[in-house]
């Protein structure tokens, strides 16, 4: 991202939630509905708020699958709304941390062995998103940043 | 508000249509996984149609979804045809390339979908720029 992209979100918060639920696959829906609803105050277009949902639902998933496989444990989930129609959402988890972040954002790359995990989850963060941030340390757990601006709206 | 899936399995001689309805994500990607492929082997079609219309959700679990029951049904001999992809379900599906894999179809008359992706990002990045410019 470009310095004056993040400068972008930097900028005064407005409004701020903290959600904080099982890491159970059951809460995937219920993280996506969470952070849209919320989300939704600044009157996102149907596109953005259906980018929002795709980039969480991988981020948490990421954190059911990986980051807790051999354990159960929590995510925590804050989105922050700031001036300029600057969304963040921070996933974050205690799980086992990431070995390699590089290796892992590659497009197909996957450590699921047996499942039908397609190796897009970071992909589709990337894409449908302004910017993805991964800090991860092994034994400790790893935290998502994704970075959305909303499309400016005309005033009514 | 539910984030359920279901499916129904329709089987006529050697075509079997499935339809999925409801939000395709790691949670329901098991059971749907599950209730095509017993049907895929108890009735061993020569072609499975995935019906998407009723997909109000999918992320990268579903693509997952769709390239395992295609190596299922390609074990079996058969084809996979994906019908009637909403638009969000497909910019996934081609952000995944999956167009060039898999047989698209609309049945409702005459579309491709389009590399959507490279495209967007260009209008993006220009849009950022010119906002931060102003």
């Amino acid at each position: 991202m470009s310095p004056r992209a993040k400068g972008i979100f930097s900028g005064e918060v407005l409004n701020r939630i903290q959600i904080k639920l099982p890491a159970i696959s059951v809460n995937e829906g219920m993280a996506r509905s969470a952070v849209a609803s919320f989300v939704s105050q600044l009157d996102p277009d149907v596109g953005e708020l259906a980018d929002i949902k795709c980039a969480v639902s991988e981020a948490v998933t990421n954190c059911i699958v990986h980051g807790y496989r051999e354990s159960s444990g929590l995510i925590y989930i804050t989105v922050t709304l700031m001036e300029g129609r600057a969304v963040k959402i921070e996933i974050r988890d205690r799980g086992c941390g990431i070995p390699d972040v590089r290796a892992a954002r590659q497009p197909l790359f996957t450590t699921d062995a047996d499942g039908e995990r397609s190796g897009m989850g970071f992909t589709v963060m990337e894409s449908f998103t302004d910017g993805v941030r991964v800090r991860s340390k092994v034994g400790v757990g790893t935290t998502v940043v994704l970075l959305k601006r909303l499309a400016t709206r005309a005033p009514l | 508000m539910t984030h359920k899936a279901d499916l129904v399995c329709d089987t006529a001689g050697e075509q079997m249509l499935v339809r999925v309805r409801g939000e395709i994500d790691h949670h329901t990607a098991a059971d749907i996984r599950n209730g095509i492929d017993g049907a895929l082997f108890e009735k061993r079609p020569r072609r499975l149609i995935m019906d998407m219309s009723a997909v109000t959700f999918m992320d990268s679990s579903g693509l997952g979804l769709i390239m395992g029951r295609l190596s299922v049904i390609r074990e079996l001999g058969g084809e996979l045809v994906v019908q009637d992809p909403s638009e969000a379900i497909s910019r996934i599906i081609a952000l995944a390339g999956m167009e060039r894999a898999i047989d698209i179809r609309y049945t409702g008359g005459e579309r491709r979908i389009q590399q959507k992706t490279a495209a967007r990002r260009h209008r993006k990045a220009s849009r950022t720029e010119g906002e931060v410019a102003k």
